[in-house]
């Protein structure tokens, strides 16, 4: 209870010096947020009045003050090119990168563990050298080049898959899951390689540890051993380098999420950047950073469940 | 009777690199029902290969049996020759007919899965019985094996329970169907002296009621003669010699178990002797250890140790604040004469080490003072402590860690004299020259690097280091503990002989007992922290007054088959914890004299 109670306490704490650092890095950047909206041949009067009801002339620490407050009570601004509450806005496209976040972490690890368990089974095997090298072919090559030979391969050639656009859920979900498909298949071949590496490398360390010799001498056959006795201990480890990469995801979204056109968090990131909607780029990043740390949290309760050393300890 | 194990002209083969190498060879022994067959040797000997064989563990770490037959008597009657059946009929075999106990409590469960699930897995496979029967079986199974409130174990996880209590449940799971046979690859040597005992007694125990045969593979000679009906001695995989227990210990055959046993010490063979004597060793070194007559020397005192005591934090809450401490060392005194050894004796978690590195300031003491010749260690500043450090020296137990994998020996062996100054160019040469001769290296290892050295070896150029400074004290942290039997007489005998000639005191810190009797001249016990009893060798050992060293010297185990301990189920009274809250004022430790320098902490 302590531990989860840590946890929670320095996700706060983090969550806090992440709305310190988007504050400031949106304010260094070059831009006005009132000439943005009336555009750069505006008149100058109304120009400054515009910056007076938006608060841009108010000293900085109440901007951030007043920025967090609206976070705090749910008033997120508007962007200024959607013309549309960002609090509205990101709660849509929020769904549609979740679906891929999670479809394509699913596919990286339904592929990396039995791969990884296969090549620290047959360690310094030909087993090892296929498993070795598929995954550093996944990683070696940037996935948006996954990304254009996923929609020239199966959208393209075989049409078995749309090559762009995204379908809300709550309309047709079985069309959602087939425009996140390729997206996410290209995402994860991309976090398969570091997936499987772990996988190897920790089952091998468990493989060779005297609890398995002893199970082995129980009679149990090997495929209980494997992936009962070993994976069980393999998985926690994995899990935490799955979590780490959700970072990392949310930053490949943006190249994939706009190469297919599908309009989540990472097209909408790549569109506010594009225009300098600045109030869009502050909320966008903040959630993003926020989705980061939830789900490092989530993994690290996940632990306290698989482990019984950190839940009782 | 028919015997269980027949096993005939084994061979097994190990492929590495392209290369073939022989892990055993030639090895032909019976074991008969009800018996214990000890199968004794040093490291890479091949004892554990044979043990693994019979349980056809041995391919799953890369070996093949290639030749020879392992016939098995089955329950059913029939024999089975284990090095052709095939893996279905093992795994029926493993576990139901066959036993194994191994060597690493601490890593021998599975950490994520309770005790219950682990004891039961095994019965369900083999028994075919169901959840419930089973776990009403684990219990009583727990309660064979006699560890405290079996209810609440079975609920717990392997890090919830202590070394000697995750052995019993070790062994548990071996007896959980009933085997004909037990293995048991080294069950002692990672556990206490007491726990040890316990366990060697509880093995007993359960032989004798189930009339089970035993296969016993240990390197240790005292457990051998504790244990053994009969005995195999294996030298690089092969059978040296076999014989009953007393004829291997009354009457060995070979040159090679006469010298083993000649370098093993015995519990009690000191009585009488006045001073440390060096180990029996057989050939070439045994005329240069006999040569050198003991020097009799006026007392000095070099190290001076009063009340010194160190703790260290517990952390613990939100903000990580100290919210209990460990005394390590607890009001500790004693002094230390110049070309003499205190031993400091006791079992795991004592405080030994942590003495022996406060002692050297690596740790910071909590307070108290360490005199070494006439200056205040606890009163030196950085610069100074590092100066003072020339004098005193430390050998710790692992010498492949405590040397660096890439640089080769003599730039080793030169880094002390060169951070201290002593010397440069030709002269440092030779003063590395000089300390391979002293610590009886060939001079062509100086141009080696640690891995291509055998475990001796690399503790020798250890010592050659520590040497290398001119210190006057030298504190040998667990030094012999890890080496082969004849190896640690070599190494000892050569710690012996430095101190003759060079006139060093070591504070030897050390686990086992029979060794410290040979090398001491003065031995404290310690016990969570303090020195319960202190005094000169002969005084400690012939007549103990303190419960615990009475208990610890009742658990060691005896080279001598004639003189058996372990009849009987053992309880010894479990350690309790060092960890005390914060602001707890321990009383002072205050001491009896019995006779003459022997102290005991009044209780």
């Amino acid at each position: 209870m302590t531990y989860v109670l840590n946890r929670l306490l320095s996700v706060i704490l983090t969550l806090f010096l992440i709305t310190l650092v988007t504050f400031a890095v949106t304010n260094i950047l070059p831009g006005d947020v009132a000439m943005m909206i009336m555009g750069t041949q505006s008149n100058p009067e109304a120009l400054a009045g515009l910056r007076q009801s938006l608060g841009l002339n108010d000293p900085i620490l109440v901007q951030y003050a007043h920025w967090v407050g609206g976070l705090l009570s749910g008033d997120w601004g508007n962007s200024l090119i959607f013309k549309k509450p960002i609090l509205e806005l990101l709660s849509q496209k929020i769904v549609a990168s979740a679906v891929l976040v999670v479809m394509s972490m699913g596919i990286a690890l339904a592929l990396a563990i039995p791969l990884g368990v296969w090549a620290a089974v047959h360690r310094d095997k030909w087993q090892d050298t296929v498993s070795s090298s598929s995954a550093l072919l996944g990683v070696s090559l940037p996935d948006f080049f996954w990304g254009i030979v996923m929609i020239l391969v199966f959208a393209r050639w075989l049409g078995w898959f749309p090559s762009s656009g995204f379908v809300d859920p709550s309309l047709d979900f079985w069309g959602t899951l087939q425009h996140a498909f390729l997206p996410a298949l290209a995402l994860g071949l991309g976090l398969m390689a570091h997936l499987t590496r772990m996988t190897r490398s920790t089952m091998t360390g468990i493989l060779s540890q005297e609890f398995i010799r002893v199970a082995r001498a129980k009679g149990l056959t090997e495929r209980t051993v494997i992936w009962r006795y070993a994976l069980a201990n393999a998985i926690g480890p994995v899990i935490t380098i799955a979590g780490l990469q959700i970072g990392y995801l949310f930053g490949s979204i943006i190249v994939m999420e706009s190469l297919f056109g599908y309009t989540g968090m990472g097209w909408l990131t790549y569109q506010a950047l594009l225009n300098r909607d600045l109030p869009l780029i502050q909320d966008t990043v903040f959630v993003i950073a926020g989705v980061v740390m939830l789900t490092n949290l989530a993994v690290d309760l996940l632990y306290v469940v698989i482990d019984p050393r950190i839940r009782l300890g | 009777m028919k015997d269980i194990v027949s096993v005939d002209h084994l061979r097994v083969e190990f492929a590495t690199d392209g290369r073939t190498v022989v892990g055993v060879e030639d090895v032909s022994f019976t074991i008969a029902p009800g018996e214990t067959l000890c199968v004794v040797g040093e490291s890479g000997s091949g004892k554990s290969v044979t043990s693994l064989s019979l349980m056809r563990l041995v391919e799953f770490g890369g070996g093949t049996i290639t030749a020879g037959s392992l016939n098995f008597e089955r329950a059913d009657g029939s024999t089975l020759d284990v090095a052709a059946a095939p893996s279905h009929v093992m795994g029926a075999v493993r576990g139901h007919e066959i036993g194994m106990i191994f060597q690493e409590p601490m890593t021998a469960l599975n950490p994520v899965f309770t005790i219950e699930r682990q004891l039961t897995d095994g019965l369900m496979l083999h028994k075919g019985l169901t959840q419930a029967a089973a776990s009403a079986r684990a219990l009583e199974l727990l309660q064979s094996v006699r560890i405290p409130e079996p209810e609440r174990r079975l609920k717990q996880y392997p890090y919830e329970l202590s070394g000697g209590m995750r052995q019993r449940v070790v062994i548990a799971m071996a007896m959980a169907c009933d085997p004909k046979l037990l293995i048991a690859d080294e069950p002692t040597t990672a556990l206490d002296v007491t726990i040890q005992a316990e366990i060697l007694a509880l093995i007993n125990r359960l032989k004798r009621e189930n009339g089970m045969a035993v296969l016993f593979i240990t390197h240790d000679m005292a457990v051998v003669a504790q244990m053994a009906d009969r005995v195999v001695v294996m030298y690089r995989g092969r059978i040296v010699e076999t014989g009953t227990v007393t004829q291997i210990f009354e009457n060995p055959q070979e040159d090679y178990t006469k010298a083993l046993l000649a370098a093993v010490p015995k519990l009690g063979e000191m009585k009488g002797k006045p001073a440390p004597e060096k180990m029996r060793l057989i050939g070439d070194e045994a005329a240069r250890a006999a040569a050198a007559p003991a020097k009799a020397r006026a007392p000095k005192v070099l190290l001076q140790v009063k009340n010194l005591t160190t703790r260290f934090p517990v952390k613990g809450g939100i903000l990580r604040r100290t919210v209990a401490q460990v005394h390590a060392v607890e009001d500790v005194s004693f002094s230390l004469n110049v070309g003499e050894t205190l031993a400091l004796v006791g079992e795991s978690g004592c405080g030994k080490s942590s003495c022996g590195r406060s002692i050297l300031r690596l740790i910071e003491p909590t307070s108290g003072e360490v005199w070494i010749g006439g200056r205040d260690i606890r009163a030196l500043d950085r610069t100074d402590l590092r100066r003072a450090r020339a004098d005193m020296q430390m050998v710790f137990q692992d010498p492949f860690a405590s040397l660096n994998p890439y640089r080769r020996l003599k730039d080793q062996v030169a880094e002390p004299i060169q951070n201290f100054g002593l010397a440069t160019g030709v002269e440092l040469d030779a003063l590395v020259l000089q300390l391979f001769d002293r610590v009886r290296l060939p001079r062509d290892f100086m141009n080696r690097y640690p891995h291509e050295l055998s475990g001796g070896q690399r503790q020798r150029v250890a010592i050659a280091r520590a040497l290398a400074v001119n210190p006057k004290l030298i504190v040998a942290d667990e030094a012999v503990s890890a080496l082969d039997v004849s190896v640690q007489a070599q190494v000892l005998n050569l710690m012996m002989e430095l101190q003759e000639d060079l006139g060093l005191s070591y504070l030897f810190i050390s686990h086992d007992m029979a060794v410290v009797e040979r090398v001491a001249h003065q031995v404290g016990v310690m016990y969570l922290g303090r020195i319960v009893e202190i005094g000169p060798r002969s005084a400690v050992f012939d007549s103990p007054q303190h419960p615990y060293t009475q208990s610890l010297l009742s658990a060691v185990p005896i080279a001598d088959p004639r003189k058996r301990r372990f009849a009987e189920d053992l309880a010894f009274k479990p350690i309790t914890s060092p960890i005390f809250p914060l602001g707890h004022q321990p009383a002072p430790s205050t001491y009896t004299e019995v006779t003459p320098g022997h102290f005991v902490l009044s209780l």
